[in-house]
């Protein structure tokens, strides 16, 4: 009997997909430019039906791609050609709200905004809000360990989660708990990319909701003026709930789609949002104001109530489609860096920027270094995509040359495996396959995701000999 | 990334592999001595700041540095560490990572680990690695540097951390008299509002809470500070015979008997009980004796990681 078969015997009707048509949806995730047809779609319905599909898959050695919405930005959902994509959206149930303690259980495809929902009557929250809250679900939000402009202030998914219930490719159960004594495995698994077990239930932390928020805007005449004045702020003791920076060209599309009165003239500009207790807020948006304006801002606008302080975020969250409307396609980076080095990497930037020929747009979480380069091509345009990633992993490389990091919070995927074999060395990469063994010894679980073989960092140096030249781009590389 | 330190542990690991003897990791001693007969590989000599960036919020630092050393460079900047790690005089942030221990503000700034950006480390075959590095957002790779802490020398040698401070804040302490059940639902409910609450406990008829920046005035009566170092590291007066547990907990569950202090929120109580009073208990002398717990799977898993980074068995396992 095939995989196909006995997954479909076992599973309850409407649990399997085989069928080519009805699997397009899911030949991939938010990085539409890879795509790939699975062998099959399972979408079951509870923990039992998880363990049942994994020990078919892993008896058939059939790998098994975790999928929660597909919004990931680095492919870490891309279906694998024999492979089963494993759907986890009929899993959406809210179970458990524990008000006093302030914690909710979770499958694993619930919405990360429905969270949030959820908790509104008691006064409470779920802190991590990345941009694709409407959609993205928790499960997905913990294998990549998601994180959000609000990240500075209230962390990463990594620090919102108490506790996790994980399958194995053996269809055992493993609960890992923040409480447990010993090595942290609960954090080993924020973030492996469904590398190592597939997520079925998630503890989260819940926040009481800030009385209420206040934001300043400033411009400034140069971005070195602008990230100085960041590092004031911060320097000052204050902690930010949100501390966004844009370029002059992210200023200019923000505010022709939003038109919500961002200033023209300005090189760079500042979005400082605190939250809190009335009295807290009061007197931190008084202090930034009053040190943004020390720090040389040619133009500063607070707040004065809820409606203000959302239109002007209004730009900044529109940034993306309002710079798409430039160009018929936009490829997003996510590279993090020192912020002392920033006035230096946008300097950078627009150098390849002249080099490829690729105009570049560039967003930046200021709080946590976090770049978010735009670079704007044209799909149809033969070989345009292939010279964007070109761009895109020399932009990567820029960061790791100040310090920093390929992936701040999108995750390596497949998008971003040459790039890991800059930033780690042989020894590190191993003892990451070594990991992974552990928990996967067949290598079933999303394999060929997050790290790359030695072999193929061998081939990334030898690319860098030959001046980036890709040496035969239509042989497979694995 | 090697340094003649880093050389010479890695050689002294290596040469033990080679002959067949395990070492104990250790740091100043505070919380484990030296076992008897055990060979040792101390951290004690490895101190110091290796980069300090208040700006970026950041602190790279030597495993072998004073808890005592690193708050005073920190303080000078008017920063701190978030996860107010317990003292036991002389202790090196090493040894904290090690033991993965967080003192009273866990409920509100969170616990050790997530605070940690990256590591040094060196494996039980000599490795010199590194896993995450300076920055507050970074996820390439599995996080090594937070599935470490806690590890308790079993697994490498930390040479390195780089932490995240946070803004050194001025805090004061409320106390009220009042049943222990009445405190921990009390403490919840505090919780639960945008008071900026530092820590909640109660001890000895009394509920404690602390409070920082801005906030209304308060219908409790001001107190000292020091009742937070009293309980980090709590080390009460035992009389012989006498077993003392940590218990972590869902911070409203019900009180436990024999319960002398609740900490953290009620997340953390201190039993003193003849057996584990309750899942999740750990018996407190040597502070951190490990617990049995762990399901097939899960152990299996532990074991696994072990032979990953010690494949020789050249570190104690505690």
């Amino acid at each position: 009997m095939s995989v196909i078969q006995e997954l479909i015997q076992t599973l309850p009707s409407g649990s399997v997909i085989a069928d080519t048509e009805q699997c397009a949806p899911y030949e991939c995730d938010g990085l539409s430019a890879y795509r790939q047809k699975p062998l099959a779609v399972v979408l079951p319905n509870n923990i039992e039906e998880v363990q049942a599909a994994l020990r078919i898959c892993k008896k058939h050695k059939t790998p098994v791609i975790t999928r929660g919405s597909g919004t990931g930005l680095a492919g870490g959902a891309l279906p694998h050609s024999d492979g089963i994509v494993l759907g986890l959206s009929k899993m959406n149930r809210i179970l458990h709200i524990d008000h006093l303690a302030r914690t909710a259980v979770l499958q694993p495809g619930v919405r990360n905004i429905s969270v949030t929902q959820a908790v509104e009557p008691y006064g409470l929250y779920y802190a991590p809000d990345p941009s694709s809250q409407v959609a993205c679900s928790i499960g997905g939000n913990v294998a990549e360990n998601s994180g959000g402009v609000h990240c500075l202030k209230y962390g990463l998914t990594v620090h919102n989660v108490l506790s996790i219930t994980v399958v194995n490719m053996e269809g055992d159960i493993l609960v890992l708990d923040e409480k447990d004594d010993g090595i942290d495995l609960l954090a080993l698994l924020n973030g492996s990319e469904g590398l190592l077990g597939v997520i079925v239930e998630v503890k989260v932390k819940l926040l009481p909701k800030p009385d209420t928020a206040q934001l300043v805007m400033a411009g400034f005449d140069s971005v070195t003026e602008c990230a100085d004045a960041v590092t004031s702020v911060l320097e000052r003791g204050i902690i930010p709930a949100g501390l966004e920076m844009m370029d002059k060209f992210s200023i200019k599309a923000a505010e022709e789609y939003a038109r919500v009165g961002y200033p023209l003239d300005a090189e760079a500009l500042l979005l400082c949002e605190v939250d809190g207790s009335f009295d807290q807020v009061k007197v931190d948006t008084q202090r930034i104001a009053k040190i943004l304006e020390k720090s040389g801002a040619t133009t500063i606008k607070v707040s004065h109530n809820e409606a203000e302080r959302i239109a002007l975020w209004q730009g900044r969250k529109n940034a993306f489609p309002a710079v798409g409307r430039f160009s018929p396609d936009y490829y997003c980076m996510d590279g993090t860096i020192p912020r002392k080095r920033l006035a230096y990497v946008l300097e950078q930037i627009e150098k390849l920027s002249q080099k490829y020929e690729l105009e570049v747009a560039n967003v930046f979480h200021a709080g946590d270094g976090n770049l978010h380069p735009l670079i704007l091509y044209d799909a149809n345009k033969p070989g345009e995509l292939e010279e964007t990633e070109k761009f895109g992993a020399e932009i990567l490389k820029l960061c790791l040359d100040v310090g920093g990091t390929i992936t701040g919070e999108h995750g390596v995927g497949v998008e971003k495996l040459d790039s890991m074999c800059h930033q780690f060395a042989t020894p590190e990469l191993e003892i990451f396959h070594a990991i992974k063994g552990v928990f996967d010894d067949t290598e079933l679980m999303n394999p060929g995701k997050a790290v790359p073989t030695l072999h193929r960092c061998a081939e990334v140096g030898q690319m860098h000999v030959h001046n980036n030249q890709l040496p035969f781009p239509e042989l497979e590389r694995f | 990334m090697s340094d003649s330190f880093s050389n010479q542990l890695s050689d002294q690991i290596k040469q033990a592999v080679s002959e067949k003897r395990t070492l104990q990791i250790t740091g100043n001693k505070t919380k484990v001595p030296l076992t008897e007969g055990a060979e040792e590989i101390s951290l004690a000599d490895n101190a110091g700041i290796v980069a300090y960036e208040p700006s970026e919020l950041v602190v790279t630092v030597k495993s072998g540095t004073k808890l005592t050393d690193l708050k005073a460079i920190l303080a000078e900047r008017n920063q701190m560490l978030g996860f107010e790690p317990p003292d036991y005089g002389d202790s090196t942030i090493g040894g904290t990572y090690a033991c993965a221990l967080t003192g009273p503000s866990r409920p509100f700034r969170g616990v050790l680990r997530d605070f940690v950006l990256g590591t040094k480390m060196i494996d039980g075959r000599g490795q010199q690695l590194r896993f995450g590095g300076q920055m507050i957002k970074n996820v390439a790779g599995y996080d090594v540097s937070r599935m470490m802490a806690g590890s308790k020398g079993s697994m490498a040698v930390i040479t390195e951390l780089s932490l995240k401070v946070i803004p050194l804040v001025e805090e004061v302490t409320y106390c009220k008299e009042m049943p222990e059940d009445e405190a921990i639902i009390l403490m919840n409910k505090m919780a639960g509002t945008t008071l900026p609450l530092s820590g909640c406990a109660y001890y000895e008829g009394y509920f404690y809470y602390r409070v920082f920046g801005e906030h209304a005035k308060q219908d409790a009566i001001q107190c000292d500070n020091s009742v937070w170092l009293t309980l980090n590291p709590f080390q009460p007066k035992l009389e012989a015979g006498q077993k003392l547990w940590r218990v972590d907990t869902e911070g409203p569950a019900p009180s436990i008997p024999n319960t002398i202090a609740v900490g953290m929120c009620g997340q953390r109580r201190w039993v003193v009980s003849d057996e584990a009073p309750a899942p999740y208990s750990t018996l407190w002398q040597s502070y951190f004796a490990p617990r049995h717990n762990d399901t097939a799977p899960i152990s299996k898993i532990k074991a696994g990681l072990k032979q990953v980074f010690d494949p020789h068995n050249v570190f104690k396992p505690l």
